[in-house]
């Protein structure tokens, strides 16, 4: 029993993390309709940055210039490149992130060099043991990290002027340009948002208690998981993104146990492949539309 | 997708298929890929097999992502099903016995291979057919995953990720693919291992090139190019949507597991990958095979050949420049080198170019004869 | 217009091709030359003032690390024997190549290096080794892997440089249960990449579990999960006593992590690769003191004194290279060559052939006590079954104090390798 309430802990702990990484590929598709397979490498720049100036900043300092770096670079990815292919269709500017991925990751990694450095300095590897049970201090604040930037982000998204432009250019963008909605400014502060939110989420990533392993190589790989976690919620629901991150997070612990750890990679993919043929969409995406 | 049609320019063809120059120019084309093994040494050769199996693994993929507009990242998980059923149709049991291996004739084993690479893929049709976009392309990562979940586990298939297994030496007719002695000589240069499989490969490439140059200009690539542009308006034109989907799908697979067979064949070894990044079969791949056939132009033959020309043989040449002649930039590796360029190419393609290399080639040639 | 056009250009390209080609003309099927000075016969990398021999190495991937310093530790060697005059009248020489751990660049890389040298003194990486099996069987190439599994030894061209990962982990169990740690009837826990590496490290601890009545739970884990956490949480379910580790170094950082945090704490068998002094700086640093290592080659901060002198001179030399046993591990594969150079060379006989002839013919190469003395007689056996025990030591220079010198266990004497002639 307390090896399941311990996975259980262990997978809700990641699932947070996933969950602020999917929202962040929400909010750009929401507001752009583009996947952005940039987002593991915006991860890597705000990651980096915290580790070259950590010694000089501190580490809050550090933070906080890691968070802005990811979002800045986040908005140089829209402007200077996504928005000037405008003829291209999303699928199409899909690739173009992936190309931007590959250039990223590879400078990144190049630039550590021989170092794979942990960035979690307040929290890493310092867990608390109750009744038999360990919480990972890392998890923890991950998790109310994430909990109150979630909540921020849905009060913001249902009330603010931002939110309600959001929306309305998500659902309709022709009819939302027509009610006098800046397309660009709603457009620029998703990528923005997506932005700050993987530099957030790098902070608890490159730990030993969540990764076990430095910035590097596999906290990029990471990202990558939260793919599916965006899919199986659906990519234009951001409470999708939320559940897909903790099942996600879930299947993962749970499978490792009762299957086989090296099955358990695969599970999560599975699990969503099994959820798109049901739901081509996802859990709680929009369905498409055919219209002739 | 839908803006990146490359125009079918049959008419265009029918002409220059008629006229000599272009005959001539091709001709003289194939004599040099032909007398290649006579001045490249086998390094180089080694390198231009591995565009050859990159050519014909794009070509398959330009069919599916371009020409019926399905976006696929599983392309390795089909070039690991592709060797490993090489492995197993022509292979034996193994030093210790623990292998599955027919022992059939590696010519029908190829042709086994290929099968069963087209019947994996259609098996994969319900999904790939409900799914669209980045959905479908995320749920064809599965595969990759799920392949090395396989390869791991069905060891007496894969030969394990410890030591893998021998593939088969091919042999056609009797005439193996292996050193031997006496060998005959071209131009005084002796045809060993490396240079028949260069041949070997150089068929199969063209073979790929001329089925993929036929699908794309018959009844069939005219409804994969329907269903990508329109459904709704294919199904009114009479176009069985589910099957077009499915026909592509399955026929990109085949060609995947081609290109799996002459890696199983390039490498001497057919192994399932340690993890899921870093590999033979492995993500970097499959980013590699979309690599190329959106910088060669998605949808065009001849754009995935210029392709994978790039982006397998740049890392390749570079490597070998290296040791050389001593090529480098700073402390930059030719791997990173290579990285860097072609995740630029795929960038400037998308910005500036999206018909690809193909479209700028085609703008070269016009240009050329308007003047 | 356009088809003309498109003939000429065509031709363009053509010549474009044959011009990069042509600048290109190696032909490595040239057969070397018979005799040389003294009437020593000679074929491939051997020159009348030069033997050179080939490094593959990885400065780019995964492994940079350990691949640096296995390089520097192969430099040193060179620069040693040079000075002192080298060997068989000749200087050595190097010939490096890096193929950044992947087996397609490896594969290209191969043949245009194969023509130019005598071996291969380093070859790192298990899947490049094996898409270069064949290879080196066909060009009879003889090469020092950067790899130690018995699964290898099938191949008579691989030159074993210490004991096999198996080996180690017998040794190392041998040793945890005689000093009282683990006990007749346990359940142990194995975490395993699987690969050459991981996999033959199981086979280590199969053996030993079956012959002390000891259950082993098996997690198979690929090279790049860090996180083991879900693992270990498994782990402690099953109530294991030990837990034995093939892993990277970073993922022994998390199985210690996690083996302290859920309160496990259980001591840890590593081998070789499993420890990297960088873990001493990491998180996880406070929780490695459960950590025991079984390793044929001696740890960077060892006390006998050629490893203490390889460690020096490496520092000095290389001072912003990474610290690891790899300094030392890459100048053994040099002092084997040397031995069978030396040989070879009393033969008359510095061919490939002839390497292969001295190297068979050597049953105790000594090496200074970096690894234990190796016999080359019998084939498909580990040369050696010795290992040394260390301990994590935060205060030791390279993070590892010995606990026990050159040990081999009776249970390490009797195991039988995979490919171990009867």
């Amino acid at each position: 029993m307390n090896t399941f309430l311990q996975l259980v802990l262990n997978g809700l702990g990641k699932g947070a993390v996933y969950a602020l990484l999917a929202l962040g590929f929400v909010i750009i598709f929401k507001a752009t309709e583009v996947v952005n397979f940039a987002h593991g490498s915006l991860v890597l720049i705000g990651g980096y940055l915290v580790y070259a100036t950590k010694d000089a900043l501190g580490w809050p300092g550090a933070a906080v210039l890691g968070i802005v770096s990811a979002a800045v670079a986040a908005l140089l990815i829209e402007r200077l490149l996504v928005r000037n292919a405008r003829g291209a269709d999303v699928n199409s500017l899909a690739l173009l992130t992936i190309g931007v991925d590959v250039i990223v990751t590879e400078e990144v990694v190049r630039r550590l060099g021989n170092d794979i450095p942990f960035i979690g300095d307040p929290y890493d590897a310092a867990p608390i043991q109750f009744a038999g049970l360990t919480v990972f201090r890392t998890q923890l604040v991950a998790l109310i990290v994430g909990a109150v930037l979630i909540t921020a982000f849905f009060l913001v998204f249902r009330f603010s002027n931002w939110g309600v432009a959001m929306r309305a250019q998500a659902e309709n963008k022709e009819a939302a340009a027509l009610m006098g909605i800046r397309s660009s400014r709603v457009t620029a502060t998703a990528w923005l948002l997506a932005g700050a939110l993987a530099g957030v989420a790098v902070l608890f990533m490159a730990t030993q208690d969540f990764s076990g392993a430095g910035l590097g190589r596999g906290t990029h790989a990471i990202a990558l998981i939260a793919f599916p976690a965006a899919i199986l919620g659906g990519l234009d629901s951001t409470a999708g993104a939320v559940v897909g991150g903790l099942v996600v997070g879930l299947t993962e612990a749970l499978s490792a146990q009762y299957v086989s750890f090296e099955f358990s990679k695969s599970a999560v993919f599975l699990v969503m492949l099994v959820i798109l043929v049901f739901r081509p969409s996802g859990l709680f995406g929009t369905r498409e539309l055919s219209r002739v | 997708m839908s803006e990146r049609v490359v125009t079918e320019r049959s008419s265009v063809l029918v002409r220059l298929r008629t006229s000599w120059p272009s005959v001539a120019g091709v001709a003289v084309l194939l004599l040099v890929l032909l007398v290649f093994p006579v001045f490249a040494g086998v390094a180089y050769l080694k390198a231009g097999q591995y565009v050859l199996i990159g050519v014909v693994g794009a070509v398959g993929l330009t069919l599916l992502v371009g020409q019926a507009g399905q976006l696929s990242l599983a392309h390795p998980f089909f070039l690991l099903v592709g060797a490993v059923s090489y492995a197993v149709l022509a292979g034996d049991s193994g030093d210790s016995g623990d292998l599955v291996g027919l022992g059939l004739p590696p010519l029908l084993a190829v042709i086994g291979a290929v099968a069963i690479c087209a019947l994996v893929g259609l098996a994969f049709s319900p999904v790939s057919g409900r799914l669209r976009g980045i959905y479908l392309g995320v749920a064809s990562l599965s595969l990759v995953f799920l392949g090395l979940y396989l390869g791991q586990s069905l060891d007496m298939l894969s030969g394990g990720t410890s030591t893998g297994r021998p593939p088969p030496t091919f042999d056609l007719f009797g005439f193996r693919f292996a050193n031997s002695d006496p060998a005959p000589t071209i131009l005084g240069v002796a045809i060993q291992k490396q240079q028949r499989l260069w041949y070997l490969f150089l068929v199969l490439a063209i073979v790929a090139y001329l089925l993929a140059r036929g699908a794309v200009r018959s009844r069939v690539g005219r409804a994969w190019r329907a269903v990508r542009d329109n459904e709704a308006a294919a199904t009114a034109m009479g176009v069985n949507v589910a099957r077009a989907k499915a026909q592509a799908f399955t026929v990109s697979s085949a060609f995947a597991g081609l290109a799996g067979v002459m890696t199983a064949l390039w490498l001497d070894l057919v192994k399932p990958d340690e993890n899921e990044f870093i590999g033979t079969y492995s993500i970097t791949v499959a980013i590699s095979y979309l690599a190329m056939v959106l910088i060669g132009g998605l949808g065009s033959i001849p754009g995935a050949v210029a392709g994978a020309v790039l982006v397998n043989g740049l890392p390749q040449v570079l490597t070998l420049g290296a040791t050389e002649f001593g090529w480098s930039i700073g402390t930059l590796s030719p791997v990173l080198i290579s990285a860097f360029v072609y995740g630029a190419a795929i960038v400037l393609v998308v910005l500036f170019e999206p018909g690809g290399l193909a479209a700028i080639g085609r703008r070269l040639t016009t240009r050329q004869g308007d003047r | 217009m356009m088809i003309k056009n498109w003939g000429r250009a065509a031709v363009v390209g053509v010549s474009a091709l044959l011009l990069v080609a042509c600048g290109s003309t190696a032909d490595s099927g040239s057969s070397g030359s018979s005799g040389g000075t003294g009437g020593v016969k000679t074929d491939f990398g051997v020159t009348d003032s030069t033997i050179t021999l080939g490094v593959m190495g990885d400065r780019t991937g995964v492994f940079k690390n350990l691949g640096e310093a296995l390089i520097g530790g192969n430099e040193l060697w060179v620069a040693d024997v040079n000075a002192a005059g080298g060997i068989c009248g000749r200087q050595l020489a190097l010939e490096i190549v890096d193929h950044g751990y992947k087996a397609d660049t490896a594969k290209t890389l191969y043949p245009q290096l194969e023509p130019k040298i005598l071996g291969i003194v380093q070859l790192l990486g298990s899947p490049v080794l094996a898409a270069l099996k064949q290879n080196l069987i066909d060009d009879n190439v003889s090469a020092a892997p950067a790899s130690w599994s018995s699964e290898i030894l099938n191949n008579p061209n691989i030159m074993m440089i210490g004991t096999t990962y198996d080996v180690e982990i017998i040794d190392g169990l041998s040793y945890l249960q005689q000093q009282g740690l683990i006990k007749q009837g346990d359940k142990i826990g194995h975490i395993y990449i699987d690969g050459e590496y991981g996999g033959n490290g199981l086979r280590g601890s199969k053996f030993y579990a079956e012959k002390h009545g000891m259950t082993v739970v098996e997690s198979k884990i690929t090279s790049t999960d860090n996180d083991l956490a879900n693992i270990v949480t498994g782990l402690k379910g099953e109530g294991v006593t030990a837990i034995v580790l093939t892993t990277t170094p970073g993922q022994t950082a998390s199985a210690m992590a996690n083996n302290a945090a859920l309160g496990l704490n259980v001591p840890v068998l590593g081998n070789n690769p499993t420890f990297d002094p960088a873990l001493l700086s990491s998180p996880a640093a406070g929780a490695l003191d459960k950590l025991y290592v079984a390793a044929s080659s001696a740890p960077f901060s060892s006390k006998t004194p050629k490893a203490v002198e390889v460690a020096t001179e490496y520092k000095a030399k290389y001072p912003n290279s990474p610290k690891n046993a790899g300094a030392q591990a890459g100048y053994v594969e040099g002092l084997v060559w040397q031995a069978v150079l030396e040989k070879a060379c009393q033969n008359g006989d510095l061919s490939r052939a002839g390497v292969q002839t001295a190297l068979k013919s050597l049953t105790s190469v000594g090496t200074d006590d970096l690894v234990a003395p190796l016999d080359y007689s019998s084939p498909g056996a580990p040369p050696t079954r010795g290992v040394y025990i260390a301990k994590v030591d935060q205060n030791a220079e390279g993070g590892l104090t010995e606990v026990a010198p050159l040990f081999t266990a009776p249970d390490a004497s009797e195991y039988k390798a995979p490919h171990q002639q009867p």
